[in-house]
């Protein structure tokens, strides 16, 4: 029995420290006695994928309406019903509204940095930015954290996420881009895992026994030597991923069959989390997609309306219900945010205003591996310009995912320099997403 | 016993230690330490804030990380990280809305009364009621808990450290460390008991809190001791083999650097590998040397060259090499942080500062400018040269960067766009940056609190920190040129005044059509900050700032702050410019520095071999700062030269440079190397002899640039990303995706398989001059260079097959392949369809090899 995991309820950290002590109320026996009594759960997340909506996206016309604000405020866009009673969200969500459900809509997330890449590091990471330091995105540490099968990339990256870099964890972590965005009904392949250049699978083999044969100058002394160790292992990884059917089919959309791709439309939004849904139901543990074209400075309503929501609202209804149907929500933590939120207060820099910057008031969305859907956690005040009470920090939400996912956020690595950082230092699981 | 203070002198020469060399000249009436002095109940002696209570909260843990160290402090109490803020931490203990030091009622206070009671305290039972540590906190609280930091701050101007070397033999063998302080007024104090300790490595040596040593395996380490500010190392090591150690056989060492790794090796019972075979040294030197594999045809003539001086002599026509000047060009680029992300905007045209940065660097490294001056041309840079007037400036600068321009930003005086960065725009970061990039320190710890494994405290930081405030970038000309800056703009017909992105396109424009457009400049102001029109007659107020472990400036007296930092990195001295260049350059060669990791000089991360360190050092200063003396005297030594093949003694070592350390290609030189392996005779060539396309004379990490070389296979082998103040924005590990790319990737493919400029292309025109034609190929008719005169359509005799065969290896892993390699290889072209198919698979492999990708 796995006591030492990280479970519902307690950090690791805690139960040492509790364990070093003694007696002062938390031991084994209330630990057992919780677990049955279905206070702690072990973790159901063995796979992730992290959407960054890149920009930055208006809080107000999404997920955090207040049509009893000004004009100047409320923006153009109405509330409309869902599917869980007394939540609304934009009329311009409507395959989203209907599946409420699911996910969990986090309001009055707040943090201070109002910069594009300040704060896309900071939410693709929990940790907010130093300039010393790299901190590793969430894909490089779960990608460290968790088994993976052999012949597949453990960690994707749909086309790139520029923000999901491993950091200080050094860049075998790193995902692997598939470099372009699949299109619908198309075969797709990604670079250097299908076979290039009209090579067979026995040319492959052919090259590879040569290569077996050939490889010999550090014969015998292979177990001496990391680097070479290394290079064995990832030449054999390599060839298994090369040459197995298994990555080859995960990356091909074209065989899902065509009514579970239809509603996932033909935007490259809407494929890649076509393409999401298929890798991780073959076992990739972490795929992220990068959606744009929040930057609303101008135009503010025009462009969400007609631009930016539509496909983003078929892509991800249609990601969370394929999911569904596949049985993979239970197993899969989807966590979707911006770099922060956008000013309340609409500016006149178009004829019809914009929204700039504003990480103080935000949203964000956290979906399956045990995660109750259809709830709203937090809240922010009359005009969204602050969270109503204390807010959660996007270390928060971090800890809360990597809890859903059975990471302890508050494991300690070691630089290059041989320096201690925490997970996420300053963040705590929101019990509520769990309850 | 020998006295550490010159040990610290060697090592960092700082004057705290240089101060004891005059006085600690009395080695008789050492106090006996705490532990002693205030074991009894009744002692009347009041301990010191700084001598004893301090050392002690370290001691005993308080002021760590994870207790009241922490910056959120524990239970409301907080404390200086790793002490050395007097002033904090007595603040924090006689905060008047809390009794953790109660003077009317000394028993009670909080810091007696927590640490004793496991109960009561979260972090546990910390010292015995009673004990000497007791003692000492109570004595100091029944006197007053007295401490002014203006008179009660000392210097302490050495620690000894007893042994000041151990040797050891067996598994188990116990020692104790002894530490004695030398105070400025010439007090000595056993101070062991307040020491902190700690193993650089605890597989080889343990030590506990007390300064108890236990052996373990065979090896060498330091461990370290901590008092007050000062950080001892102490080298402790075990021979790998007694007897060899008794009994060393008798190793050649030609060279002075030979002597003094072999001397090292001999205490360890250490004995080197032998000399690597001639084809392996010069496949290492070049991609070392000249990020570039040799040529085959190169290869084949060194090989054949008898000569016994025929490495001294291609180390010396390395060194000539376009290739020299470019990869150690970029070597500087990444010390120095060239990086187009972060200097966005600072001239109009894309990609031209950070490609400024490159020529101006790459002129100075390819005429072997002294390091020195290269470097004084970044530190005291400004955008104007001398007397230039802004307009002068901005008319030579439209000069450079016209485009189709044939002269260069290299010939400009200095390089400012160091300073120039946006994540390095304020005193702080400017000061982390300088001293990674100069020093190879970092003192980034001490921005916020006590550098746990150096000298530095938080206010050596804030005064070294200061030498840096008066640069600043002006995007439309300095104070001063505000006018001619506005002329310049007015001139090209821009309507608000000021160039900004929407007008970006006319300034490039205007450019073009020869006119003059306007710059931002790196300029230097050396007034206070908003001092104020009525006071600008008074006189300035006293402004210094103090190099790092060195003497106080005053920042009133000279122009230009940095001009006081540069004199003080070229002196003979400084005690880590010129280590810290050295350094680098071995630890390129060897996968690892002498000082390790590189850019980590600090006193609790002392050399593995500091006679080593130090000829180097010195050499180089005595060269005159000679770039190509370092690399001459390091790659002509025997242990640059040695085989990668181990012996028994030392298959495990990994610090004291007893064989070639196996290591990855870089990022650039592993592009550039797939490249030239899969080229046309003629095209890897020109490859070597021009610098076009290459990976290595890439100017920064800017994935918008292009320059012919892959942006996506250079991210993934783990180009220096030059973000972060750090050696290892470079990875030198592998990883899958690399391993992928190689294997599979179609760029790599299309390598292979490309027309014109590939191998297997030139060898299929040679036996089949009308393959290509009859498939419609574009086969031209000057390309003759590259074909024999084989007859059209035949296929490679059995004697043709070996040599293409042979060629392969040369031109991949730079050797002839033996026997077995040859017998396996010729099968494969055989049982292919034709010997040319074959040959295509051939080459992959050999680029898939570890012998290609990594250095041996």
């Amino acid at each position: 029995m796995a006591i030492h995991r990280t479970c519902d309820g307690m950090r690791r950290r805690d139960f040492l420290k509790v364990g070093a002590i003694g007696g002062m109320g938390f031991t084994l026996a209330t630990y057992l006695r919780m677990a049955k009594a279905g206070q702690v759960k072990p973790a159901r997340a063995k796979s992730a994928i992290f959407i960054h909506l890149a920009g930055g996206p208006s809080h107000l016309d999404t997920f955090d309406m207040k049509p009893q604000a000004p004009d100047e405020y409320r923006g153009k866009f109405r509330p409309i019903d869902t599917n869980v009673p007394g939540i609304q969200i934009s009329e311009h969500l409507p395959k989203l509204a209907k599946c409420v459900d699911k996910y969990v809509i986090l309001r009055g997330v707040t943090h201070t940095l109002a910069a594009h890449q300040l704060g896309s590091q900071y939410v693709n990471t929990g940790t907010r930015p130093i300039a010393s330091l790299e901190y590793p995105g969430y894909g490089a540490v779960v990608t460290k954290e968790t088994w993976q099968p052999s012949d597949l990339p453990p960690f994707v990256a749909i086309p790139s996420n520029n923000y999901q870099t491993p950091g200080f964890l050094g860049v075998k972590y790193a995902p692997l881009n598939t470099g372009a965005t699949p299109r619908a009904g198309q075969p797709f392949s990604v670079r250097g895992i299908s076979l290039g250049n009209g090579l067979t699978v026995a040319e492959v083999e052919r090259r590879h026994q040569l290569l077996r044969d050939l490889d010999v100058a550090f014969r015998g002394f292979e177990s001496e030597d990391q680097l070479l160790e290394g290079l064995d292992e990832f030449s054999r990884q390599a060839y298994a991923i090369i040459t197995s059917p298994r990555s080859r089919d995960a990356f091909d959309i074209s065989k899902e069959s065509p009514a579970f791709a239809k509603m996932f439309g033909e935007t490259p939004f809407g494929v890649s989390c076509l393409l999401a849904t298929r890798l991780i139901e073959s076992g990739v543990r972490f795929v992220t997609l990068s959606y744009g074209g929040w930057d609303t400075h101008q135009d503010n309503f025009t462009r969400l309306k007609d631009r930016v929501l539509p496909p983003f609202d078929e892509g991800l209804a249609a990601l969370f219900e394929g999911l569904h149907q596949k049985g993979l929500l239970e197993s899969t933590v989807v966590f979707v945010t911006g770099e922060f939120g956008r000013t309340p207060k609409i500016n006149n820099r178009s004829a019809e205003g914009g929204r700039d910057h504003y990480p103080r008031c935000m949203f964000m969305l956290l979906a399956g591996g045990g995660i109750r859907g259809g709830q709203v956690l937090g809240e922010s005040d009359d005009k969204a310009t602050a969270p109503r009470h204390e807010g959660f920090k996007p270390d928060d939400v971090a800890a809360s995912f990597y809890h859903a996912l059975g990471i302890d956020h508050t494991k300690e690595y070691h630089t290059d320099t041989g320096r201690p950082i925490t997970i996420v230092r300053d963040g705590r699981v929101i019990r509520e997403l769990f309850a | 016993m020998i006295r550490w203070q010159l040990g610290l002198m060697l090592l960092a020469g700082t004057c705290w230690c240089l101060g004891a060399v005059a006085r600690a000249d009395n080695p008789n009436n050492v106090l006996p330490s705490v532990a002693e002095r205030f074991a009894s109940e009744d002692v009347s002696e009041v301990p010191s804030f700084q001598r004893h209570v301090v050392p002690l909260f370290g001691r005993l843990g308080c002021n760590g990380r994870a207790c009241h160290g922490s910056f959120q402090g524990r239970g409301g109490f907080r404390l200086s990280l790793f002490g050395y803020d007097f002033q904090a931490d007595y603040e924090a203990l006689l905060d008047p809305s809390s009794t953790r030091v109660d003077r009317e009622h000394p028993l009670e206070s909080l810091i007696l009364v927590k640490p004793t009671n496991a109960d009561e305290h979260e972090g546990g039972l910390r010292y015995e009621k009673g004990s000497w540590q007791y003692h000492v906190f109570r004595r100091w609280i029944e006197a007053g808990a007295k401490f002014d930091p203006a008179k009660d701050v000392q210097k302490l101007v050495a620690l000894e450290v007893t042994p000041s070397e151990i040797i050891f033999h067996k598994k188990g063998d116990k020692f104790s460390l002894r530490a004695v302080a030398v105070w400025e007024d010439g007090t000595r104090e056993d101070v062991t008991p307040l020491c902190r300790f700690q193993s650089n490595d605890s597989q080889i040596a343990e030590i506990d809190e007390n300064g108890q040593v236990t052996g373990g395996d065979p090896g060498d380490t330091h461990l370290v001791v901590f008092y007050d500010k000062a950080v001892v190392p102490v080298p402790i090591m075990r021979a790998v083999s007694e007897s060899l150690a008794r009994n060393y056989p008798n190793v050649p060492t030609p060279t002075k650097i030979d002597e003094l790794v072999v001397a090292k090796l001999r205490k360890l019972g250490v004995v080197p590998s032998e000399l690597c075979s001639d084809a392996e040294f010069l496949r290492r030197v070049s991609l070392d040397l000249t990020g570039t594999l040799p040529l085959a045809e190169e290869v084949e003539q060194f090989l054949a060259d008898p000569s016994p001086d025929k490495r001294a002599r291609k180390i010396d026509e390395l060194l000539e090499s376009p290739g020299y000047a470019a990869w150690w060009t970029t070597k500087l680029c990444d010390f120095t942080g060239n990086n187009e992300t972060e200097l966005v905007n600072v001239l109009p045209v894309r990609g031209a500062a950070s490609q400024a940065w490159y020529d101006w660097i790459f002129q100075r490294v390819k005429d072997n400018v002294p390091y020195d001056e290269l470097v004084a041309g970044i530190v005291t840079a400004t955008s104007r040269a001398g007397n230039e007037s802004y307009y002068e400036f901005c008319k030579e600068l439209s000069d450079i960067l016209r485009p189709g321009s044939n002269r260069s930003f290299a010939e400009r005086p200095s390089m400012p766009f160091y300073w120039a960065r946006r994540n390095f725009r304020q005193p702080p970061e400017r000061a982390i940056s300088f001293a990674y990039a100069f020093l190879g320190v970092r003192i980034e710890c001490a921005q916020c609190h006590k550098h746990p494994f150096d000298q530095w405290s938080k206010h050596d930081f804030e005064e070294f920190a200061k030498f840096f405030g008066g640069v600043r970038l002006a995007n439309q000309g300095a104070p001063g040129s505000r006018s001619d800056y506005a002329k310049i703009v007015e001139a090209l017909g821009i309507k608000d005044g000021r160039v900004n992105n929407q007008n970006r396109n006319q300034i490039l424009d205007a450019l073009r059509d020869g006119k003059v457009i306007p710059f931002a400049e790196v300029y230097v102001t050396n007034r206070p900050v908003n001092a104020n029109r009525r006071q600008r007659d008074a006189a300035p107020p006293a402004r210094t700032a103090t190099l790092l472990g060195g003497e106080v400036v005053d920042l009133n007296a000279i122009e230009d702050p940095r001009q006081a930092l540069m004199n003080w990195l070229r002196s003979p001295d400084n005690p880590y410019f010129a280590r810290a260049f050295v350094n680098r350059v071995w630890a390129h060669y060897f996968g690892v520095g002498i000082v390790e990791p590189p850019d980590d000089h600090s006193l609790a991360n002392p050399p593995s071999n500091a006679a080593l360190l130090d000829y180097l050092t010195q050499g180089f200063i005595r060269s005159g700062f000679d770039m190509k003396w370092v690399h001459r005297e390091i790659l002509n030594s025997r242990t640059y030269q040695l085989s990668w093949q181990p012996n028994e003694t030392n298959q495990h070592d990994k610090r004291n440079f007893a064989r070639a350390y196996l290591r990855r290609l870089p990022a650039e030189v592993a592009i550039d190397a797939i490249r030239m392996a899969t080229a046309s005779d003629s095209e890897a060539a020109r490859m070597k002899r021009e610098l076009d396309g290459r990976a290595i004379a890439m100017a920064s990490p800017d994935p918008r640039q292009r320059n012919g070389a892959s942006s996506y296979a250079l991210t993934v082998f783990g180009r220096s990303t030059r973000e972060s103040n750090c050696d290892c924005d470079r990875s030198m590990t592998p990883s899958l995706l690399q391993t992928i790319y190689l294997q599979n990737d179609s760029e790599v493919l299309a390598l292979l398989d490309r027309r014109q400029s590939g191998w297997i292309d030139q060898i299929t025109r040679q036996f089949q001059p009308n393959a290509r034609t009859a498939n419609g190929g574009r086969r031209r008719a000057d390309e003759g260079a590259d074909s024999s005169t084989t007859a059209s359509g035949s296929q490679p005799s059995d004697v043709q097959v070996e040599e293409l065969v042979r060629k392969a290896y040369l031109r991949t892993v730079s050797r002839l392949p033996t026997n077995d390699e040859l017998k396996r290889a010729k099968e494969h072209l055989d049982a292919c369809g034709s010997p040319i198919e074959g040959l295509a698979d051939l080459l992959w492999a050999l680029i898939n090899t570890k012998e290609f990708i990594v250095n041996h």
